[in-house]
C-alpha cells in the first residue's frame, strides 16, 4: 500500500478486487495519512468511528472507496458545521441526497473537508477553523470555498470529494491545487442536506484526480429528487460512455473577454497551449465574444447576497445551533446569537444582501442585476448555438499567498471567470493543464470548459481527450 | 461612497446582528467600496429585459396534496433528532425568551 495517495477510484477498486487491500485497511491507511497531514487543515472533523462508514460489500465503482465529503453536506449523525462557529456543536439529523447515494453505492466516508464559512469565498481564509494550506506550497491557500476538498484530494488524503459550487468554489480550488473539479449543470445533483447559500446558484460536485473519476462520482451523485424542486427529470446518462471517443470536428470557443487584464501572463500561456492542443485533437477552435464578462462579478455579488441574507435567517439561536446566553427578550436571543455565531464575512454578505433588498434599492439593484443576468445568459445562448463548449483560465492567477487579498472586494475579483457559468446555471469543468515555477514550487493552473445545460457529457468527452493528450 | 454609522445600525437591525463599534465602522468601509463596484451596472441598458430567476426552463413544480407515508415514517424517525437540537426545550416544545418587553 506504498502509494496509496496515488489511488484514483479504478486503481482503488483494481486493488480491492484483486483483494491487495480490503476495504477497512485502505480507510484506516486513510485515516493514518490523514493525521500525518493534519497541518493542512483539510478536514475539519474525522469520522473514524465505525457507523458513518457505509456499506462496502456492493460491487459499485465506489464501495470501499474512502473520499470526503466537504462539511456543509449532512451526514446523519455527524456534526456538520458549515465551518461556521454557529454550526459548532450542530448534529445532522438526516443524510444528504448525495449522501444517500453515495452509501447506496458503498461509499466510505473518512472525514469531513473545511470550508470558507457558509462556503462564502475563494480561499478557505473565511473558514471559522482556520485556512487550508496549499498542498503544493503550504504559504499558499488551497482555495476556496471547498478547499479542504481539493487539497485532501490533491494531497492523496481521499480518492475523491464533494464539494458545492456556487460562484466557483469547486472549480477554484481545484485550479489552485490540481486537480479536477465539476460544477455541474444547476439541477442537475440534489441540494437536499446542502446548508444552502445562494439557492439560485448551489451546485455539488465532484472533485477528483482526473476527468473518469468525475464521470463515475456523478454516474452515483446525479439525478431528480423530489426533496429538490430544482432537479431536472431528464434522465441520467452514463458519464463515462464517451470517454476516449475522439473530439475531431467539435467546435470550441475561446472568449476574448477571459484575457482581458488581470489574467496572469504566464497563466495565458498555458491556457493558449491547451487550446492548440485541442486544435491539433482535430477540434475547431474560434474566438467569440463574451461582452458582459465584466458585469458578471457584480451582477453575482448583488444576487448571491440577496439569497443568503435570506437563506441565513434561519440561524436565529432558537431552533439549533448557537443561542446567546442571558439574553431577556427574543429580539435580543436573534441579535445576539448570530453576532456570536457568525463570521465576519458572512456578517458582511447578510448585510450587503439587506442592503440591496431594503425599501428603495430593490429596484436599483436587485431587479436591475437580475435582468443583466437574462443579458448573459442570452449571450451564453448565442455561443452555444454554433459551439460545442466554451474554454479558458478557470483563475486569473496561481493560488495567492495567504493573506494576499487584502480586501472583500479583491477576494471577490478573484471569481471574474468562474460565476458565469452560475448566472447562466451552466455545468463547467476546472482540469490541470500545467504549472508555473515560483521559486523552487510548482503551482498548478486549471483549464476551465463550459458546456451547455445539462450537456457534461461533452465535457468529460473534451475534457478527457486534452487529459489523455497532454 | 462610504455608508453613514446610522445606516449600518438600521441595516444591521432589520438583519438582526448586533455589530459593534468597530465592525459599524469596518461594514460602512467594505460595503460603501462593494456599492460603488455595482455602480457599473448603469452602464448596460436594460429597458425592455425581463429579470432572470431561472435558468433550466424549469416551472411550477406541484406535487399531489397528499401525504407521502413513507417519507411521513422517515420523518418521525428524525423527530427525536430534530428535537434534540433546540438550544432550549420544555418537553418537546421550543422554548423562546419573552416576546414583549414587560412594562
Amino acid at each position: 500500500m506504498d502509494d496509496i495517495k496515488k489511488l484514483t477510484i479504478k486503481s482503488a477498486k483494481a486493488g480491492l478486487e484483486k483483494k491487495e487491500f480490503t476495504a477497512d485497511e485502505l480507510r484506516k491507511e486513510f485515516l493514518k495519512l490523514i493525521k500525518k497531514e493534519e497541518k493542512l487543515n483539510a478536514f475539519i472533523s474525522i469520522l473514524d468511528s465505525e457507523p458513518v462508514i457505509g456499506v462496502y460489500k456492493l460491487k459499485t465503482n465506489l464501495s470501499g472507496v474512502p473520499c470526503a465529503i466537504k462539511d456543509n453536506i449532512l451526514i446523519e449523525g455527524t456534526i456538520t458545521t458549515a465551518a461556521s462557529k454557529i454550526l459548532k456543536n450542530y448534529v445532522a439529523a438526516y443524510d444528504a441526497a448525495v449522501v444517500e447515494k453515495l452509501k447506496s453505492a458503498g461509499a466510505v466516508f473518512l472525514g469531513k473537508t473545511n470550508l470558507d464559512e457558509f462556503a462564502m469565498g475563494t480561499t478557505t481564509e473565511n473558514s471559522a477553523f482556520g485556512v487550508t494550506l496549499n498542498p503544493n506550497d503550504h504559504s499558499r491557500v488551497a482555495g476556496g470555498s471547498s478547499g479542504g476538498s481539493a487539497a485532501a484530494v490533491a494531497a492523496g488524503l481521499a480518492v475523491y470529494a464533494l464539494g458545492s459550487d456556487t460562484g466557483g468554489s469547486i472549480r477554484a480550488p481545484a485550479s489552485f491545487c490540481g486537480v479536477v473539479g465539476l460544477k455541474p449543470t444547476y439541477g442537475r445533483v440534489s441540494r437536499h442536506g446542502l446548508i444552502a447559500m445562494a439557492s439560485g446558484f448551489d451546485q455539488i460536485g465532484p472533485i477528483t484526480k482526473n476527468v473518469e473519476d468525475a464521470a463515475m462520482v456523478m454516474n452515483v451523485i446525479a439525478g431528480h429528487d423530489q426533496l429538490d424542486s430544482t432537479t431536472s427529470p431528464k434522465s441520467v446518462p452514463d458519464y463515462t460512455k464517451n470517454l476516449g471517443k475522439d473530439i475531431k470536428g467539435y467546435k470550441i470557443a475561446v472568449a476574448k473577454e477571459f484575457f482581458k487584464t488581470g489574467l496572469n501572463s504566464k497563466v495565458a500561456n498555458l491556457i493558449e497551449k491547451a487550446i492548440a492542443k485541442f486544435q491539433s485533437l482535430g477540434a475547431h477552435v474560434d474566438y467569440v465574444s463574451l461582452p458582459l464578462t465584466d458585469y458578471a462579478l457584480a451582477v453575482y455579488y448583488i444576487i448571491v447576497p440577496s439569497e443568503i441574507s435570506a437563506n441565513l435567517a434561519r440561524f436565529d439561536g432558537v431552533r439549533y445551533g448557537h443561542s446567546a446566553s442571558d439574553t431577556k427578550l427574543l429580539i435580543e436571543t436573534y441579535l445576539f446569537s448570530r453576532a456570536e455565531g457568525f463570521g465576519p464575512e458572512p456578517k458582511r454578505r447578510i448585510m450587503l444582501g439587506t442592503y440591496v433588498l431594503s425599501a428603495g434599492y430593490y429596484d436599483a439593484y436587485y431587479l436591475k442585476a437580475q435582468k443583466v443576468r437574462t443579458l448573459i445568459k442570452q449571450s451564453f445562448d448565442k455561443v452555444f448555438e454554433k459551439f460545442d463548449v466554451i474554454v479558458g483560465p478557470t483563475m486569473p492567477t496561481t493560488a495567492p499567498k495567504i493573506g494576499e487579498f487584502e480586501t472583500p472586494l479583491s477576494a471577490y475579483l478573484a471569481d471574474i471567470y468562474t460565476v458565469q457559468a452560475n448566472l447562466a446555471g451552466l455545468p463547467a469543468i476546472s482540469i490541470p493543464c500545467g504549472t508555473i515555477e515560483d521559486g523552487n514550487k510548482n503551482l498548478p493552473v486549471g483549464l476551465q470548459i463550459i458546456g451547455k445545460h445539462f450537456d457534461e457529457e461533452k465535457i468529460f468527452q473534451i475534457a478527457y481527450a486534452y487529459e489523455s493528450n497532454r | 461612497m462610504k455608508l453613514t454609522q446610522k445606516e449600518v445600525e438600521h441595516i444591521a437591525r432589520l438583519a438582526r446582528i448586533k455589530l459593534n463599534e468597530k465592525e459599524i465602522e469596518k461594514i460602512a468601509e467594505d460595503l460603501g467600496l462593494v456599492l460603488n463596484y455595482f455602480d457599473k451596472l448603469k452602464e448596460i441598458n436594460t429597458e425592455g429585459i425581463e429579470p432572470t430567476a431561472q435558468v433550466t426552463g424549469l416551472e411550477n413544480i406541484f406535487r399531489e396534496d397528499k401525504i407521502n407515508t413513507e417519507m411521513a415514517e422517515i420523518s418521525g424517525e428524525k423527530r427525536g433528532k430534530i428535537l434534540a437540537q433546540f438550544p432550549h426545550k420544555k418537553e418537546d416544545h421550543l422554548k423562546v425568551k419573552q416576546v414583549f418587553e414587560s412594562r
